[in-house]
């Protein structure tokens, strides 16, 4: 576990030697069939290294949501190897890949995703479901992650009583709460305003820093993209551009 | 509002990944229960919908089982009482087509039989009964005059309702015992004072009223006076024309062979042996073909309310899209989505069976008590009943869990 606060960027307290990939991308292309065939996918190379906060950025159509589903496992890559937590992708059957959906990846929508009869802790709860997780269990995992989130005190609103940066806080409390390997978020501001936005991306930065969460954020907003270490810059389907920068922002804390 | 925390994760799940590759692992039956009991009450109104077509199917067949059941539980239990030991010997036609009558010493000739253990004869009388002298002697009410032995209430296992029957001494008067139906068409229902009625130009006192006789129907509608007071005051002949005949019951069928014989020597085969209770078992047996009958409209009404569920589950799947995604994103396999849909699709199915189980029940046991039967309600009727329920939320299920399942996730999270 995570003690007291952690130095930027995080490391994995159980590697010595540095980070290790949570997912490698070689060659990777995903063409859609059709006539013509698009390729939404062309070639794509990448790694993300356990502790990595970073965006995934691109006009609309460039192939963004594509690349978060093959790197979730939830769509399958037409060309190229796909490696999840040192795991190859294509060798698993579809019950292998839930597994590891279940225990490595969590994932955040644009749209939230949250089911609209149940409390926000039930909703979190249902992020160890397909764990065999007791339900007693997930309750307690829950109401901890919705502290983590800061909304604690919504534990027991339904979806439709909470505002959409809320409802967005508990989709991402839903998927941390089993600690997976790595967050993908497709435009997880996208259906808020820009304060309610930014509120969020300091959430989400928090988590990677105090928290060691390793995130992968997809956005077309390039300012919103600068604001993180790393930028990955997609076009027509290609990566054309993978730049760190500093950290530019402070390390978090009420210091 | 801040979302900075001071101190890290307490807050996050311990970590607890399996090293190596993680296994897949189901929500159990249990939890699924309660996800598709949830999605059920999520769309109360579309589910109860849905659930009534099963619903009416159910409680159409509880109902007529349970109904059939208790009317044929009624049956026996009279023919248990009445017992099928009794024959009833008339006069029919000759040989050559002439009525024929039975001899007057036909009854003491059939007592001789060894296995007979009470024979009783009633003769039909030509004459009316009315309540007064002055009605018509037209209307009758559709009540006969027979005369019958003292024996006869024994012979029949019957009993009377109020009063009493004619004895040694009162069937040489002019008293008089009315059927229920008699008694009811004359307007008598109850003894506390004398009464008497217009016999066949005579005032007969009424002594007594029957209960039903469920075996001897025709002497519900009968006024019946002894046989030594037909001869002297309505100048009848009293020539049997039904003998009522008591036998032991392991030898029905010997005694059947020589009844003819024994009651007209002359002319054997213009006697007509019957048996009563016959009728009563063939009343038994009808009812079943009526149960039949709602059966099937009980079946037709579970398929009909099968494709409703299955109508509904598809719509479900449609509009769920989304959430089937989200499932997927969140680990489930495609057995688990299937098995979250085929439980829903049974949940509501149960609810329909359950709700028609009761209805089928209330109903049933409402209509026994109004027929004064036993209430009969069959456990395993019941069981199977709610077993098939089961069954067709399966089957209607399937196909619409099945195209949950083979929703590519990306597609389904896309719909949205
Ligand atoms: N099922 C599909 N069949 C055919 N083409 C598809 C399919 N899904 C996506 N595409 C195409 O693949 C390309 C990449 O789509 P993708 O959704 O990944 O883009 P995106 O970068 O997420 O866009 P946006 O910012 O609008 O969400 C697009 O040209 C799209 O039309
Ligand atoms: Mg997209």
């Amino acid at each position: 576990m995570i003690a007291g606060f952690t130095p930027q960027p995080p490391s994995m307290p159980d590697l010595a030697s540095g980070p290790e990939p949570v997912i490698e991308l070689h060659g990777v292309g995903r063409r859609y069939p059709g006539a013509p065939p698009v390729d939404a996918l062309v070639g794509v190379d990448l790694t993300i290294d356990a502790g990595e906060l970073l965006a995934i950025v691109g006009p609309s159509g460039s192939g963004k949501s594509t690349l978060l589903h093959v790197l979730g496992t939830l769509d399958r890559a037409t060309s190229g190897e796909v490696i999840v937590a040192g795991a190859d992708v294509s060798r698993l059957s579809d019950r292998r890949l839930s597994a590891l959906r279940a225990w490595r990846i969590g994932f955040a929508f644009q749209h939230f995703h949250l089911l609209n009869g149940e409390s926000a802790l039930a909703n979190v709860a249902d992020g160890l479901l397909y764990r065999g997780v007791s339900g007693r269990e997930r309750r307690v995992a829950a109401g901890a992650a919705l502290e983590r989130v800061g909304l604690a005190p919504r534990a027991h609103h339904k979806p439709g009583q909470l505002s959409g940066g809320e409802r967005q806080r508990v989709a991402i409390a839903r998927a941390l709460v089993g600690r997976p390997a790595i967050l993908l978020a497709d435009e997880p501001t996208g259906n808020l305003d820009s304060v309610t936005g930014r509120a969020l991306m300091d959430l989400l930065r928090d988590l990677h820093a105090s928290d060691g969460a390793t995130i992968a954020v997809i956005t077309h907003d390039r300012e919103l993209a600068a604001s993180l270490p790393r930028q990955i810059d997609l076009q027509d389907g290609r990566i054309v551009a993978d730049r760190r920068t500093v950290a530019t922002r402070p390390s978090s804390g009420l210091s | 509002m801040s979302t900075r925390t001071t101190a890290s994760s307490p807050a996050l799940v311990r970590e607890r990944r399996p090293s190596g590759l993680p296994r897949p692992a189901g929500p159990g039956v249990f939890e699924l229960l309660r996800i598709g009991a949830r999605g059920v009450a999520a769309r109360r109104l579309r589910s109860t919908l849905s659930a009534i077509g099963i619903a009416i199917g159910i409680a159409a067949m509880v109902a007529v089982l349970a109904i059939s059941d208790s009317s044929r539980a009624s049956l026996l239990a009279s023919l248990d009482r009445l017992g099928t030991n009794l024959l009833t010997v008339s006069p029919g036609q000759s040989f050559l087509g002439d009525d024929t009558a039975l001899p007057d010493e036909a009854p003491s000739m059939i007592r001789r039989i060894a296995p007979v253990q009470a024979a009783t004869s009633t003769t039909a009388i030509d004459a009316t009964v009315r309540r007064t002298d002055w009605i018509d002697s037209g209307e009758t009410g559709g009540i006969s005059v027979w005369a019958a032995e003292t024996t006869l209430l024994d012979t029949l296992g019957a009993t009377v309702r109020l009063g009493r029957f004619l004895d040694a001494a009162s069937e040489q008067f002019p008293t008089v015992v009315l059927g229920a139906v008699a008694a009811e068409r004359l307007g008598i229902n109850d003894l506390d004072v004398a009464l008497t009625v217009w016999l066949g130009g005579q005032w007969f006192r009424v002594i007594g009223i029957l209960d039903p006789l469920p075996l001897a129907p025709e002497l519900d509608r009968a006024a019946i006076v002894g046989m030594p007071a037909a001869r002297t005051f309505l100048d009848a002949t009293t020539a049997p024309t039904t003998i009522l005949v008591r036998v032991d019951p392991s030898q029905i069928d010997d005694v059947r062979a020589v009844l003819g014989a024994t009651a007209n020597p002359q002319n054997p085969e213009a006697v007509q042996v019957q048996r009563p209770s016959d009728a009563l078992e063939a009343r038994a047996a009808a009812a079943s073909a009526f149960t039949a009958l709602f059966l099937g409209l009980g079946s037709v009404a579970l398929g009909v309310g099968g494709l409703g569920i299955a109508n509904v589950m598809l719509m479900a799947v449609l509009e769920r899209r989304g959430e089937i995604g989200l499932r997927r994103a969140l680990g489930a396999t495609r057995p688990a989505i299937a098995g979250q849909f085929l439980v829903e699709a049974v949940v509501l199915a149960v609810l329909g069976g359950v709700l028609g189980v009761a209805t089928g029940t209330i109903i049933a046991a409402a209509y026994a008590d109004s027929q004064g039967w036993p209430i009969v309600i069959s456990i395993v009727g019941v069981a199977i009943g709610v077993g098939a329920t089961v069954l067709i939320g399966a089957l209607a299920g399937l196909y619409p869990a099945l195209r949950a399942a083979i929703l590519p996730p990306t597609d389904a999270l896309r719909a949205s």
